[in-house]
C-alpha cells in the first residue's frame, strides 16, 4: 500500500471534485460544528442573563448584541450559539444510537435468521406504521422530560432503515468468499461482523446516517417548538422559535435567527448527503 | 389472492396489536395518573379511590387483558381533564383536522405528481432544476417555520389573511397551504425519480422504437408503471390525513386532533392521548393495507411474488 503511494505523486491532496453548493454545505457544517464545540468561548453574555434595560433591541442596532435581544433583554446571539450546541448534541447523539442500535439488531436477524428476523422485521415494520411525532409525544409526555431521555428518544428515530439495511447487506456479504474464508479459519461471529463486515458495509450505513440526521435535527425542533422537547432553562433552535412565535409582530428576529439556522444546517447536512449517495451508494433510495 | 389478503390482513391485525401494547406499556406503567390528576398533595384516600375506580389498583396482567377486552369494545376511557369520553372529544375534533388535511392533499397532488412527471421528462432543464431545488427546500424547511413565514408575511405585513382561530374560511388558507407546499415538495421529488426509473426501462425504448408516439409510450407504458411506487406515498399521505397536522394545527391554533394532541399530552390526559394514538395508527395500518391491496391488483408480479415468499 504505502509504496504504491510513494511510487505515484501528485493525487495524494486532491480533494474531491464537488459542485459548489455540495461545498458550501461543507463549509456551513464545519461553521455550525465549529461554534457548537466553541459554545462556551464565544458567547459573548451567558445565555440566560438578562438584561431588563435593554429590551427587544432589534440586531445591528448595537454592537453590544449583534442579533438583538429578546423579551426579557437575553442576547440572541448567545442564546443562537447555545442553542446550536445543543440541538446538535441531540442530533448527533440521536443518530449515532440509532445507527448502532439497527446495525446491530440488523446483524442479528441476518445472523441467527428464524425467529429473531422475524421479529426484528416485525417491530420495523410497527415503527415504519406509525408517524414517530405521535410515538414521541406520548412517551415524552408521560416519562417526563429531560435530556438523557430526549436523546435516547429520537436515537429510536430512523433505527428499522439502518437495520434493514445491515440484514440486507450482511446477508449477501455472508454469501461471499472472504466471510466464509474468516469463518472457517475459525473467527467468532462478533469478529466477523465487526472487523470484516462493518468495515464493508460502512459507506452505505454513513450516508444513511447524513440522510436521517437532518430528519433528527428536524424532528427534534419540531418538539421543542411544541414546547414538548428541551424545557426551559434550557434551550434550542426550535424551543428558541417556539418562544420568539408570541414577538412575531413586535420582535421577528428572535425567531427568524434560529429558523434561518435550522434551515441552512438541514439543507447543507441533506445536499451533503445526497451528493455522497450519489458519488458512494447510487443504490439507496 | 386470498392467501395474499390473508396475509396483509394478518400482519395489519399484529401490527394494531403492537400499537394497543405500546400504548399501555408507555401510558399506564410510566407514571402514576393519580397523582398527576389529583395532585402530590391530594389525601391519600383520594388517591386510592381515584386508582380504584380507573382500574389502576389491578396487577398489570390484569389490566392488560381488561384494556383490551374495553379496546375491542369501544371502551376508550374517559378524559381525565373534563370526565367526558375521550373517544367523543376526538371524534369532535376530527372534522377539524379533515378539513385541514384533505383540501391539502389535494393541493399536494395536484402540485407535486405534475410536477414531477413534468420533470422527469424534461431533466436537465430549468424546469427540472426548479424542481428539484423546491424539493430539497420543502425537504429542509421544516413546517413551522414555512408556517411562521407566512404568517409573518400574509398576516403581519399585508394584513390580507388572519394569522390563527378557525371562524371563517379565510382562516384555512394559511394551514392548507403549509400543509400542501412542504408535501407536494416530496411528493414531486418522489414521482420524478419513480417515473425517471421507468423511462430507463427497456421496454421503454421498445415501444418508442416500434414506432408508438411519444405521447403514447408515456400515457400508456411509463405513466401506469412509474404510478406503483406513488401510490405507496399517497397511502402514506392518506394514512397520516389525521396525524399530519400537529404541528401546523398548533402555529395556527386550529382546534383539531394535531392540537387536542398537544394539549392532552401537555396535561398528561392519558385516556385522550391513548385513544388519538390508537386512532392514528388503525388509520395508518387501514391506508397501508389497501394500498397492498391496490398493489396486489396493479401488479400481478407482487401478488405472485407474495404467494411464493408465503
Amino acid at each position: 500500500m504505502t509504496d504504491i503511494a510513494t511510487a505515484t505523486p501528485a493525487p495524494a491532496l486532491r480533494l474531491p471534485r464537488m459542485p459548489w453548493y455540495v461545498a458550501l454545505g461543507m463549509g456551513w457544517i464545519i461553521f455550525v460544528l465549529a461554534v457548537a464545540l466553541l459554545a462556551d468561548v464565544i458567547t459573548p453574555y451567558v445565555f440566560t442573563a438578562m438584561d431588563l434595560k435593554y429590551r427587544l433591541v432589534p440586531p445591528f442596532e448595537t454592537w453590544a448584541h449583534p442579533l438583538g435581544t429578546d423579551e426579557l433583554g437575553r442576547d440572541v446571539l448567545s442564546r443562537l450559539i447555545v442553542s446550536i450546541r445543543v440541538s446538535l448534541l441531540i442530533a448527533f447523539g440521536a443518530t449515532v444510537i440509532s445507527a448502532v442500535l439497527g446495525t446491530t439488531l440488523g446483524f442479528l436477524a441476518a445472523h441467527f435468521r428464524g425467529i429473531v428476523e422475524q421479529a426484528v422485521l416485525m417491530l420495523a415494520d410497527f415503527q415504519a406504521a406509525l408517524p414517530f411525532l405521535i410515538l414521541a409525544l406520548s412517551v415524552l409526555a408521560f416519562f417526563g422530560n429531560s435530556l438523557p431521555l430526549l436523546i435516547g428518544l429520537m436515537g429510536l428515530y430512523g433505527w428499522e432503515r439502518y437495520a434493514r439495511i445491515a440484514r440486507g447487506l450482511a446477508i449477501s456479504a455472508s454469501a461471499q468468499g472472504y466471510a466464509t474464508a474468516i469463518t472457517q479459519l475459525g473467527a467468532t461471529p462478533q469478529r466477523v461482523y465487526l472487523r470484516h463486515i462493518l468495515p464493508n458495509i460502512a459507506s452505505t450505513l454513513i450516508v444513511s446516517m447524513t440522510l436521517i440526521f437532518p430528519e433528527v435535527i428536524l424532528l427534534e425542533s419540531g418538539l421543542s417548538f411544541l414546547g414538548l422537547g428541551v424545557q426551559p432553562p434550557m434551550t434550542s433552535l426550535g424551543n428558541m422559535v417556539g418562544y420568539g412565535r408570541e414577538y412575531i409582530t413586535r420582535a421577528a428576529w428572535i425567531m427568524l435567527c434560529p429558523a434561518t439556522v435550522i434551515v441552512l444546517t438541514t439543507l447543507a447536512v441533506s445536499l451533503v448527503g445526497d451528493w455522497l449517495r450519489d458519488r458512494l451508494d447510487p443504490t439507496l433510495g | 389472492m386470498i392467501r395474499f389478503i390473508l396475509t396483509r390482513l394478518l400482519r395489519a391485525f399484529v401490527t394494531i396489536v403492537l400499537v394497543v401494547t405500546f400504548a399501555f406499556v408507555v401510558l399506564r406503567l410510566s407514571g402514576d395518573p393519580a397523582t398527576i390528576i389529583l395532585g402530590p398533595e391530594a389525601p391519600p384516600e383520594a388517591i386510592a379511590a381515584f386508582r380504584a375506580s380507573w382500574g389502576l389498583d389491578q396487577p398489570v396482567m390484569v389490566q392488560y387483558v381488561q384494556y383490551f377486552a374495553a379496546i375491542f369494545q369501544g371502551d376508550l376511557g374517559m378524559s381525565m381533564r373534563d370526565g367526558r369520553p375521550a373517544f367523543d372529544l376526538v371524534m369532535e375534533r376530527i372534522p377539524a383536522t379533515l378539513a385541514l388535511t384533505i383540501p391539502a392533499l389535494f393541493l399536494k397532488l395536484a402540485l407535486g405528481v405534475p410536477a414531477g412527471v413534468y420533470a422527469a421528462l424534461h431533466q436537465g432543464t430549468a424546469f427540472d432544476r426548479t424542481v428539484m431545488v423546491a424539493a430539497v427546500m420543502g425537504f429542509a424547511v421544516p413546517s413551522f417555520v414555512l408556517a411562521l413565514g407566512l404568517v409573518l408575511v400574509f398576516a403581519v405585513n399585508l394584513g390580507w389573511l388572519p394569522s390563527g382561530g378557525r371562524d371563517t374560511v379565510w382562516h384555512a388558507i394559511l394551514p392548507i397551504i403549509t400543509l400542501g407546499l412542504g408535501g407536494a415538495a416530496a411528493l414531486a421529488r418522489f414521482t420524478r425519480s419513480a417515473m425517471l426509473e421507468v423511462l430507463g426501462q427497456p421496454y421503454i425504448r421498445t415501444a418508442s422504437s416500434k414506432g408508438l408516439a411519444w405521447a403514447v409510450v408515456v400515457r400508456s407504458h411509463a405513466l401506469p408503471n412509474a404510478a406503483i411506487p406513488t401510490v405507496t406515498l399517497i397511502g402514506f399521505l392518506v394514512g397520516s390525513l389525521i396525524a399530519g397536522a400537529i404541528v401546523v394545527e398548533s402555529v395556527f391554533s386550529w382546534p383539531g386532533v394535531g392540537r387536542l394532541m398537544v394539549v392532552a399530552v401537555a396535561n398528561r390526559d392519558l385516556a385522550v392521548v391513548q385513544c388519538i394514538l390508537l386512532l392514528v395508527a388503525t388509520t395508518m395500518v387501514t391506508s397501508n393495507l389497501i394500498v397492498d391491496l391496490l398493489y396486489g391488483a396493479l401488479d400481478p408480479r407482487l401478488r405472485h411474488g407474495a404467494r411464493a415468499a408465503a
